[in-house]
């Protein structure tokens, strides 16, 4: 019995000596750790905008990171789903040091495609999970979400008091003021397409004009029209007025009444 | 007279137990409360886990010091069985199972922290059950030498 109490007491050292090495180890490793977040960049993409997130990992620990995994799930104010980003590190062994950027894509088509955010601020959700194996035997998993504004690129946009005035012998100069505050990220630079209808639907004229508004600022301007005197006189006083906006990354139409 | 020397002979055998238990009891905790704490701050630990900290030293201290109290008695071994069930119990109490789940506020956001170190885990269960193992064996050597040193012509 002896022999076999002695053999059980060397495990339980030898296995107390690993446990508490690798705990102290583990400990010094995980302080040892620099991570470093860079400034956050967007750029313009073929699609929309991509934000960059530069991260770095000074592994000056005694154990390898592997499997990091880093995935960015942004949802609407509804919950549905608008973007899903993934970075993968495989390595980041023991004195190295890795570089690498999390880019998150938004495509700005299909954010356009949700009516409500072009016209109305609202917020975004980003859930970020970050998953690790640290010394290959510890699965760690970090989550956190954030509610990130929104601000819509056509807020407020609205139409003024449409006004008629002579210009010559055919035609006569249509004023339509269209005003709207671009509250998003981004400058929004394309083509404003305007067709105005009376109010029996009928397409009395149409304009076009183009946009280069600054982001965070109010845009205020006169889109001037020309139709023959004979289309004139089918202008009432209410109707509608169709916006078609086109760029290369997104397109928008909307409805609005006048009058 | 008789009572009195047995009294003493009690006292003779008790001080020593004593002192080794005082002893072993500081040495201990020294060890679980003191050097964890240089190396790493316990303030830092959410409340929750400092508190089982605590409980913790609590019960190495406790345990170190009734099994050298009752030291080359059949409690010694009954205690050490006691201090590996009870360090098992709290081992997958305080890992909760093996996975830890801690939740830091952070500015706006909350930070979701997520743990998996259900190999520890099972490495200190089979540590302490390796203990419980060596402890039965050695209260069993301890009841087979009682039985020798009470019986010795059985024995010859």
């Amino acid at each position: 019995m002896k022999p076999a109490i002695r053999a059980l007491g060397i495990a339980t050292i030898v296995i107390w000596i690993f446990l508490i090495a690798f705990s102290v180890t583990a400990l010094f490793s995980v302080m040892k750790l620099g991570i470093g977040f860079g400034e956050a960049q967007f750029f313009p993409s073929s699609e929309g905008l991509v934000l960059s997130l530069p991260f770095s990992i000074n592994n000056s620990g005694y154990y390898d990171i592997s499997e990091l995994n880093i995935t960015t799930r942004i949802t609407d104010s509804n919950g549905t789903l608008l973007t899903l980003s993934k970075t993968f590190v495989p390595l980041v062994s023991v004195g190295s040091k890795v570089r690498a950027a999390h880019n998150i894509s938004i495509e700005l088509g299909e954010v356009m495609e949700r009516v409500e955010l072009v016209f109305n601020d609202s917020f975004f959700v980003f859930d970020t999970l970050v998953g690790l194996n640290f010394a290959r035997i510890v699965p760690v998993q970090i989550s956190m979400n954030m509610t990130v504004p929104w601000g819509a690129p056509f807020y407020n946009l609205s139409v003024g008091e449409i006004a008629v005035f002579p210009f010559n012998t055919t035609h006569v100069r249509v004023a339509v003021p269209l005003s709207f505050e671009n509250h998003s990220l981004f400058d929004i630079t394309g083509t404003m397409q305007l067709e105005v209808y009376n109010d029996v639907e009928e397409m009395v004229t149409s304009g076009e004009t183009s946009l280069d508004t600054r982001s965070q600022q109010p845009h205020n301007e006169q889109v001037d029209m020309y139709p023959s005197l004979a289309d004139a006189t089918k202008l009432t006083e209410t109707g509608k007025v169709r916006f078609i906006f086109q760029n290369p990354m997104f397109t928008m139409e909307r409805w609005m009444p006048y009058g | 007279m008789v009572e009195e020397g047995s009294r003493k002979g009690l006292m003779k055998k008790l001080i020593p137990r004593v002192l080794k238990a005082a002893l072993w009891g500081s040495f201990t905790f020294v060890y679980v409360y003191f050097l964890p704490r240089l190396m790493f701050p316990i303030e830092l630990l959410p409340l929750e886990y400092s508190r089982l900290f605590y409980l913790f030293v609590g019960i190495a201290v406790f345990f170190t010091v009734m099994t050298k109290l009752f030291s080359e008695t059949i409690f010694e071994h009954a205690f050490s069985i006691a201090r590996a069930l009870i360090m098992t119990i709290y081992f997958i109490v305080v890992l909760n199972g093996g996975i830890i789940n801690l939740t830091m506020p952070m500015k706006e956001t909350t930070v979701n922290l997520v743990v998996d170190l259900k190999a520890m885990l099972v490495i200190l269960i089979l540590v302490n059950l390796l203990g419980i193992a060596k402890s039965v064996f050695q209260a069993t050597r301890f009841l087979e030498e009682k039985v020798e040193t009470s019986q010795p012509f059985m024995s010859q």
